[in-house]
């Protein structure tokens, strides 16, 4: 593992323990710049979770409880009269100057505040009154929906469920988990212990080498071959979108990143595909009882990995 | 290793001449057998695979030649004189040098030695002595039978007579006319085929033991010659024993109890067989295998219930053809006859293309029957071909190339002897390894896997250490396999896949 992340990861494993995978795959999805999509009930720490990081990251943090009643400028912000000089001043929104930002039940925003902030995801900037302003670098947006209570709320439109990089899922502590954590917080909040280990500076350089990390041939042709097998399974109405590959390979690169190769692997695509791909398939209504997590192990399970192509020619493959 | 493949060569080439020469449908179906020899398995004789090295390890010996004739003048070829050492071998201009004896090495190179005159430690000296007086005994034996057999007149007599039998079974074959021998009409043979039979025992004896596969060798190609050349159609078995003697000096020496079993049991298979079905022209073996074939047809019948006619307006067609015929000799009376008639008229009324495709149907067949034994043959070399290339580019340079190809071969091992997981990436391989494994071995499986992936997913330069490992889990994963593996599996390893050597 990346000497320097490891060190970020156990600062973030200061407030919230047992959960080191899901924390590694947040990791993964900063320096593949992209956004998160936490399927969870309340309490188990999401919150907890995303300051302990940015504060080990010394990024900025906000968060925005979603209500039907946020508007979209207050997200991206507004012009309004000064009274002293009487011209249109800009008003920054949340977005602006924000690295890392918790959107809480999004699914609560109306479709329009939804829109909103999915476009300042995927852009990263925002226009107001004609002006477009850049959002602050780097810029993670981690959404929870809450999977209880759900009456009276806009659920994501598939279309901008695909934005997201990876929909990940805290869950709950186990006995040891708890206990530790009911144990450290008799006096004080853990989260004031958390230390900046991590420049935000080096974080952008750490981004840019994911970029640079090889994936050879085999392994975008194992994306690929993958993701057309989506589209081709006979359970599935709408399969794996090319963007969604994009963001495998770039999963997969983080992944490969963190665990401190400059190569991708295709245990790497394997370890980050449920994640990753899983919220971007849509079952058909008649699959007798067959989960989306079914389809996709069937789909790595059949697809023929990487390991595997380029034997010697002439020697038979079993 | 050239010798033995000449043998084979000049063995496959007079095998070819017999069997365009030959009418004796028997001696083809030998010489065929005779082919065949080389493929069977628990055999394995050694006319494409090199011996042993001298040390008894059984060892890459391609790499290690080809290694050595990319580098020949490696210093460690020259070592000091020992006693025993061919004076040839002695490097003279270094000796000078460095004012002792020395010679080029031998040791590293078994095949080297094979093709001049093998260098003879005292130990082997000792054994040539020994070999020495039987081979003189056998000698004496076969000049004794020889003289016995002109003096004694009964015996030449008896000798006569068989060589007039045999002029008479050949005239059946061919159109020669032979000038026979004066012979009173009953005379015994027991003498004289109790000599000869001598003789050829003595022969065979002197074949096997003798160092040299040549006498074996020449005694095979002058009986072969000398049918070609008189026309002369010895029976059927006799041409079987030859190709046996033939075969058995051509067996990897020291031959094991087990393979010479297992060949002789083949040998009298396909010479019981030859002898039923394929009599020749030997008349006692002809009217017994008749014989037994009328016993056989017979006990069909009485399974088939009753035998088949022809239809009757056909039958009554024929018969009105056949007295047109007026061969007079010939009548079609009884059933029996009809039949004898019908293949009479055939040949009568067979157009002559009919002639011709028959010949091109029998050069056909003459060329897949000599072609189709050696599929096996050259399949097998392109297979080994393509193994030892493979085993080549364990030692490439590039250790990248080599470090996949080496974890390959790993894989290879596994999914032969049925340990692979399919589809799962090598990594997650060693979670469903067998328990026979050595300790730790998954944890060195896993680390070769990281060497793997690297080698094929990444640029990076890899390290000989991690070709050293690689090799280092190659040796353990086949000793471990090669030990649990079934007999189907092991065929597969050693012929078809070609990874064990």
């Amino acid at each position: 593992m990346h000497p320097q992340l490891e060190t970020v990861l156990r600062e973030a494993e200061k407030v919230i323990a047992g959960k080191r995978d899901v924390i590694r795959k947040i990791l993964m999805a900063l320096l593949a710049e992209g956004h998160i999509l936490l399927d969870d009930v309340p309490g188990v720490g999401k919150t907890t979770l995303a300051v302990a990081l940015s504060r080990a990251v010394g990024l900025s943090f906000r968060r925005v409880q979603f209500t039907p009643d946020v508007l979209p400028s207050d997200l991206t912000g507004f012009s309004m009269v000064d009274q002293a000089t009487g011209e249109f001043v800009y008003r920054p929104g949340v977005l602006n100057g924000t690295n890392l930002l918790l959107g809480d039940e999004i699914n609560r925003a109306s479709s329009k505040t939804q829109s909103a902030l999915l476009e300042a995801m995927e852009e990263r900037q925002v226009t107001v009154d004609g002006k477009t302003y850049r959002m602050e670098s780097p810029f993670l947006v981690i959404a929870t929906e809450n999977s209880v209570g759900t009456t009276g709320t806009q659920f994501l439109p598939y279309a901008q469920m695909d934005r997201f990089l990876v929909r990940l899922s805290l869950g709950y502590p186990d006995y040891e988990a708890q206990m530790t954590m009911l144990r450290e917080r008799q006096d004080a909040n853990p989260v004031e212990s958390v230390q900046k280990v991590l420049e935000k500076e080096e974080l952008i350089a750490m981004q840019r080498s994911v970029r640079a990390v090889t994936a050879k041939d085999t392994i975008l042709d194992y994306i690929t071959r993958l993701t057309m097998a989506s589209r081709a399974h006979e359970a599935v109405e709408v399969g794996i979108s090319p963007r969604g590959a994009l963001f495998l390979d770039r999963m997969a690169k983080a992944k490969a990143f963190l665990d401190g190769r400059d190569y991708v692997t295709g245990s790497d695509v394997q370890a980050v595909f449920t994640d990753v791909c899983a919220h971007r398939v849509l079952l058909k209504n008649d699959t007798d009882g067959l989960s989306v997590g079914q389809v996709l192990d069937e789909l790595l399970k059949k697809t023929g990995n990487p390991d595997r192509r380029g034997l010697f020619p002439g020697i038979k493959k079993k | 290793m050239r010798k033995r493949r000449i043998g084979y060569a000049v063995c496959l080439l007079m095998a070819a001449c017999l069997y365009f020469f030959e009418n004796n449908a028997g001696t083809r179906v030998v010489l065929f057998c005779a082919a065949l020899i080389p493929f069977f398995p628990g055999l394995r004789p050694a006319f494409f695979s090199p011996d042993e090295s001298a040390d008894g390890k059984v060892q890459d010996r391609w790499t290690v030649r080809s290694f050595i004739r990319q580098e020949p003048e490696e210093p460690g070829d020259i070592r000091p004189y020992v006693p025993g050492d061919p004076v040839r071998r002695i490097h003279w201009k270094l000796s000078a040098k460095k004012g002792e004896l020395l010679v080029r090495g031998l040791e590293i190179l078994p095949e080297s030695a094979g093709e001049e005159e093998p260098a003879f430690s005292p130990a082997d000296r000792q054994k040539k002595k020994t070999v020495r007086l039987p081979v003189a005994v056998i000698l004496a034996g076969i000049l004794l039978c020889g003289m016995l057999l002109l003096l004694i007149p009964e015996a030449g007599r008896g000798a006569q007579a068989l060589c007039n039998r045999l002029f008479s079974a050949s005239e059946s074959v061919n159109t020669y006319a032979y000038r026979y021998f004066h012979v009173p009409e009953h005379q015994s043979t027991l003498l004289a085929s109790g000599l000869l039979l001598c003789i050829a025992g003595l022969l065979t004896a002197l074949a096997v033991m003798l160092r040299s596969r040549l006498p074996a060798l020449g005694i095979m190609a002058a009986c072969a010659l000398f049918q070609i050349y008189f026309g002369l159609a010895f029976p059927a078995w006799v041409n079987i024993l030859l190709c046996g003697l033939f075969a058995v000096r051509m067996l990897r020496q020291p031959a094991s109890r087990r393979n010479i079993a297992a060949f002789c049991t083949l040998l009298l298979v396909s010479s019981l067989l030859t002898a039923l079905f394929l009599p020749g022209v030997d008349a006692a073996t002809e009217a017994a295998s008749e014989n037994v074939r009328d016993r056989l047809a017979r006990i069909t019948e009485q399974i088939a219930g009753t035998v088949q006619e022809t239809p009757d307006a056909e039958t009554e067609t024929r018969r009105i053809h056949t007295r047109s015929l007026e061969s007079g000799t010939l009548e079609a009376e009884t059933e029996q006859e009809f039949r004898l008639v019908t293949v009479e008229e055939e040949q009568i009324s067979r157009p002559r293309w009919v002639n011709w495709m028959k010949v091109i149907l029998l050069l056909f067949l003459a060329v897949a029957l000599l072609t189709l034994p050696f599929a096996p043959f050259l399949l097998l070399n392109a297979r080994k071909k393509k193994a030892q290339e493979i085993r080549n580019v364990f030692r490439s340079p590039d250790v990248r190339e080599a470090v996949q190809a080496i974890f390959r071969q790993v894989i290879l091992w596994l999914e032969t002897t049925n340990h692979g997981a399919g589809n799962l990436l090598y990594r997650d391989w060693a979670g469903t390894l067998p328990g026979n494994l050595p300790e730790n071995y998954a944890d060195r499986f896993i680390r070769c896997a990281a060497d793997y992936e690297e080698s094929v997913y990444s640029d990076h330069d890899m390290t000989e250490e991690q070709r050293r490992n690689a090799l280092a889990l190659l040796e353990e994963t086949k000793t471990a396999m090669w030990k649990t593996a079934s007999r189907k599996q092991r065929f597969s390893l050693k012929y078809w896949m070609c990874l064990y050597e």
